[in-house]
């Protein structure tokens, strides 16, 4: 259903989105869908060259999911801008220990709407959001603006 | 660390073909999902998408970023022409401005230039800099209107 700029009301949330815990062939399917391969995502033996333990998530994958959280929400065609900030680094769940793993890699995109204006002769709204683990972790902060009828 | 005699340095134009199955691709990557059938059908299926409104099966927000990663060179073309060191490298912030409905088979034509380089002082680290590299791209479609604008901004731990 679309959503209607007289319907929103400034403090109305962004409905909730969760991602199945990240795997590194989440890492790797979406290192191949952007050409991102920039070896900190997938290959452990540079990481550990740079002192870290394990590969982590593309930034631009945990934008790309809160893109999906705002576009079952908003339809695409009425994004007018969109702006994140990273804020923290996502790891991969292991798959010898996902019970002690999935909570870091699972991220949840929640928003709430902070302005109604007119632009342009359009009628838009302002939404912040922020995407966080299930541990609470926060890996980024943002707005999106978008155009509504 | 970054050159910063590159601030204002203009890349070569990058010229990316928008295909129907990266557009696939890229969506599904996003949305963990293993086949286009179960993609919201609008990157996927073009008869859906003009159902709803669009000239075709259209990109996701995010699928701009594939400008810079295949073309030119990609990620590495970018580290090497503004001297980063890849390990150092970290994605501090990326903005959209969108203009306009991009879809399969247009053809995206961008012109990257440095608009930014400064330090910033680590809040840990007093003495120590971080190096932020700001990199801004227009991206126009085959008939020359704009319809995309990113900011990317990059930096060096």
């Amino acid at each position: 259903m679309t959503v209607k700029f007289a319907d929103v009301k400034t403090g109305d949330a962004l409905p909730p989105y969760t991602t199945l815990p990240l795997t590194r062939t989440d890492l790797v399917r979406y290192a191949g869908a952007s050409g991102d391969f920039n070896p900190l995502h997938h290959d452990n033996t540079f990481v550990n060259v740079f002192g870290m333990e394990r590969v982590i998530a593309h930034g631009m994958l945990i934008m790309g999911i809160a893109g999906e959280a705002i576009t079952a929400w908003i339809e695409n065609k009425n994004l007018r801008k969109f702006n994140v900030r990273f804020a923290g680094m996502t790891e991969p769940a292991d798959f010898n220990d996902l019970e002690g793993t999935s909570k870091r890699a699972t991220i949840t995109v929640t928003g709430r709407v902070t302005e109604k204006f007119e632009e342009n002769g359009e009628k838009k709204i302002r939404c912040e959001i922020i995407a966080k683990d299930a541990l609470d972790s926060v890996k980024l902060t943002g707005f999106f603006i978008a155009a509504l009828s | 660390m970054a050159d910063k005699s590159k601030l204002g340095y203009e890349f070569p134009v990058r010229i990316l073909a928008v295909e129907k199955g990266k557009i696939a691709e890229f969506a599904m990557a996003v949305s963990q999902k293993d086949s286009p059938e179960k993609l919201n059908p609008i990157y996927a299926d073009a008869g859906a998408a003009k159902k709803a409104g669009y000239p075709g099966i259209v990109i996701p927000p995010t699928f701009p970023t594939c400008l810079m990663f295949w073309t030119q060179g990609g990620l590495m073309g970018v580290v090497n022409s503004l001297g980063i060191n890849l390990g150092r490298l970290l994605h501090g912030e990326e903005e959209y401005e969108y203009f306009g409905s991009v879809c399969a088979d247009d053809v995206l034509t961008g012109k990257m230039r440095v608009a930014d380089m400064y330090d910033k002082e680590k809040k840990d680290k007093p003495g120590k800099f971080m190096k932020f590299t700001v990199l801004e791209t227009e991206m126009r479609n085959q008939r020359g209107e704009l319809v995309l604008k990113a900011r990317s901004t990059l930096l060096e731990r």
